[in-house]
């Protein structure tokens, strides 16, 4: 019996990720190795001044092979910062592979993951598999207090307000189905941090099947995380604006 | 159909019943209509709200820490920074 055989392509916006790049890489290129699985990951780079598209550049050098199937790594910068919605639309157009997966560069999302998703989008063919910090033995490090109070506070507001059915709607770790996340992100309107919880409850809305998988997520190891008042209310604009519309 | 428009059609319905019972349109025991019903309102507000916040500190006392993730991390990050240098990409 002849499977299908499916590429994973890896979508993943960067700015002043010089440091974290070649390391995400790295992790992606050993995880997928190791699984045997087909894969590519395409970098939007908005025009970093850090050097981010150099150290893209060196990895490209380093990692893809002439012949079919040897282009693993492709940059696609853009002139500026233009947000992440758009990146991901920008990417989308140069992925070669039937799954996207959308993930941060600052390996608080770990590649170990992409492994179990594919696996639990394959028991009953989901259209999308999201990495849930907060059931089974999903996780975080490097959080004080403070941190987790706002974090499960953010969430209860969203669950109690959207109730979307998904245990945590401001993750970002997700597996799509590439027809699913192109026809997902046409609908979708917020901009910066609503944008992924807007793309979540419009799929369930959509009718789309959703799995969960549990993740650990570890914190920024380097560079600075912004949370402040200002994005609590950026936030409750967004959880409220998305009750409204959809 | 919007969230918005569930959560009101449901507040709509839930409201018309309760305006029914208040207004004694229907017959109820003698002390469910004088003891309950009046402050039926005020005690749902108060049970939500007491079970929001059990949530939220259930969720943040329960809320998992994961040490080994980050110290496997660190390890790997060690690994992966020889392999790079090998390779040629510059890392830090």
């Amino acid at each position: 019996m002849a499977a299908t055989k499916h590429k994973y392509s890896i979508l993943l916006p960067t700015y002043n990720e010089r440091r974290n790049l070649p390391i995400i890489t790295y992790l992606l290129e050993q995880t997928f190795s190791q699984a045997g699985l087909d894969w590519e990951l395409i970098i939007v780079d908005d025009g970093s001044p850090d050097g981010t598209q150099t150290v893209a550049n060196q990895l490209i050098k380093a990692y893809n092979t002439r012949g079919a199937g040897g282009e693993r790594i492709k940059l696609k910068p853009r002139a500026g910062k233009l947000g992440l919605g758009t990146a991901y639309v920008h990417g989308l157009q140069f992925v070669t592979g039937d799954f996207v997966v959308i993930m941060d560069a600052d390996f608080s999302h770990h590649p170990k993951f992409l492994p179990i998703m594919i696996e639990k989008q394959r028991e009953a063919d989901y259209d999308i598999v999201t990495g849930t910090r907060y059931a089974g033995d999903g996780g975080v490090y490097g959080w004080d207090l403070k941190r987790k109070l706002v974090s499960r506070g953010a969430n209860l507001v969203a669950d109690t307000v959207l109730r979307p059915g998904v245990s945590d709607l401001t993750g970002s770790f997700r597996l799509y189905k590439r027809g699913v996340l192109e026809k997902v992100i046409k609908a979708t309107e917020s901009k910066g941090y609503s944008f992924q919880m807007e793309m979540m409850v419009r799929a369930k809305a959509m009718g789309f099947k959703v799995a969960e998988c549990p993740i650990t997520f570890v914190d920024r190891l380097y560079g600075e995380s912004k949370l402040g008042g200002e994005e609590i209310a950026e936030y409750l604009k967004g959880v409220f604006n998305l009750w409204y519309k959809v | 159909m919007t969230r918005a428009q569930q959560t009101l059609s449901i507040g709509l319905l839930l409201s018309s019943i309760y305006m029914v019972a208040f207004l004694g349109l229907a017959p109820l025991p003698e002390k469910l209509q004088t003891d309950v019903i009046p402050v039926l309102p005020f005690w749902a507000i108060v049970t939500f709200g007491a079970y929001l916040l059990a949530k939220l500190g259930y969720g943040v006392l329960t809320f998992n820490d994961v040490p080994q993730a980050h110290q496997e991390l660190v390890k790997q990050i060690e690994q992966a920074r020889v392999e790079l240098k090998k390779k040629g990409v510059e890392v830090n």
